[in-house]
């Protein structure tokens, strides 16, 4: 009986906060690091749940790190203006897509699940090229 | 005022080169990155030398070993800041219980260690069973089991909102088998901290 109100408490919470729209989440940051979501400017604080379209934003000093849902891990140098345009992730299947644009600055990843699930199924676009990703270690970099 | 921003693209496309580093994965294996498109125009390119540089923007792409001067510091700096990889537990339950078997126990101090070790941690904790009982009573003992475990590490001070469970009941059998099949290795939860 305990247990299942319990259960029923935790659905109510996923509900409640977007938590199936959760792609990633920050694990570290220094100096000027934010994430803007619209309008909304959000310190990059550690453990920061980030959504789909979110920008990753870092000042001169700044840096950041993140691990997507699908095990994919970002970690963003100074200077940078990076967007999550698109991520879908099925997480039963293992399959989806993921387009990050980095518009400036740099940008190391390692390649998680959504990349294994389909060819090109990972993408990145700099202000000049479009990238498929297939499963690997990188990093793109867009001088200003 | 448009036009003055296209040109600004153009020359920022033309003059600072944007670049690709591609390195071998942490296990040594080398992947490969495709270039679909360069200025809007598909290409067929594709670059899979590891430890090499590429300036990007152009069509055939040509990727120069890093030798001896390797990765420029602030390369190496971000290559440091990469999150430590996702690390997975498996823990196994007596049948039909949601009852950690003994030799479990001793992974749960492990697995509240390694969460306790990370900055802005994520947990995913996914119940299974093996086929022993009906799929429907499967769906709702995987559930159990991830909850149990779930409570487990929040009984323990780890924030609820860091964790999600689910059951998959017997979906997903480590060991494939028939159905009503007695399988230890089958009633398991897997926790992935990310």
């Amino acid at each position: 009986m305990l247990r299942s109100s319990i259960g029923i408490g935790l659905i109510a919470i996923m509900a409640a906060t977007p938590a199936m729209a959760e792609i990633a989440r920050i694990k570290q940051s220094s100096g000027a690091a934010s994430v803007q979501r619209g309008a909304q400017q959000l310190k990059a604080s550690p453990g920061l749940q980030l959504l789909a379209g979110d920008k990753l934003v870092t000042g001169k000093d700044g840096r950041m790190s993140l691990t997507f849902v699908d095990n994919t891990r970002f970690a963003v140098g100074p200077n940078s203006q990076v967007s999550v345009s698109d991520f879908q992730y099925d997480r039963t299947r293992q399959t989806g897509s993921f387009v990050t644009q980095v518009d400036r600055g740099s940008l190391a990843v390692v390649s998680g699940k959504v990349a294994k699930s389909n060819r090109d199924a990972m993408k990145v676009r700099t202000p000049n090229t479009l990238l498929g990703v297939r499963g690997t270690k990188f990093i793109v970099e867009v001088p200003d | 005022m448009r036009a003055g921003i296209a040109l600004a693209g153009l020359l920022l496309g033309g003059c600072a080169t944007s670049s690709l580093v591609l390195l071998p994965d942490d296990e040594g294996h080398q992947g490969s990155v495709a270039v679909l498109e360069v200025k809007g125009q598909p290409t067929d390119a594709v670059i899979a030398d590891g430890n090499s540089r590429t300036a990007l923007g152009n069509k055939s792409p040509t990727a120069k070993p890093l030798g001896n001067k390797g990765l420029k510091e602030q390369e190496a700096a971000l290559l440091t800041g990469l999150p430590p990889p996702a690390r997975s537990f498996t823990l196994y339950f007596e049948l039909g219980t949601v009852t950690l078997t003994p030799q479990s126990t001793t992974v749960l101090n492990a697995l509240r260690a390694e969460i306790a070790g990370r900055s802005g941690p994520e947990v995913e904790v996914i119940g299974h069973t093996d086929t022993v009982g009906s799929a429907d009573d499967n769906d709702i003992l995987s559930m159990r089991r991830a909850e149990e475990v779930l409570n487990w590490l929040a009984s323990q001070g780890f924030d609820r909102s860091i964790m999600s469970a689910v059951g998959r009941g017997e979906r997903e059998l480590k060991e494939p088998s028939v159905d009503n099949f007695d399988s230890p290795i089958n009633r398991r939860v897997e926790v992935i901290v990310r």
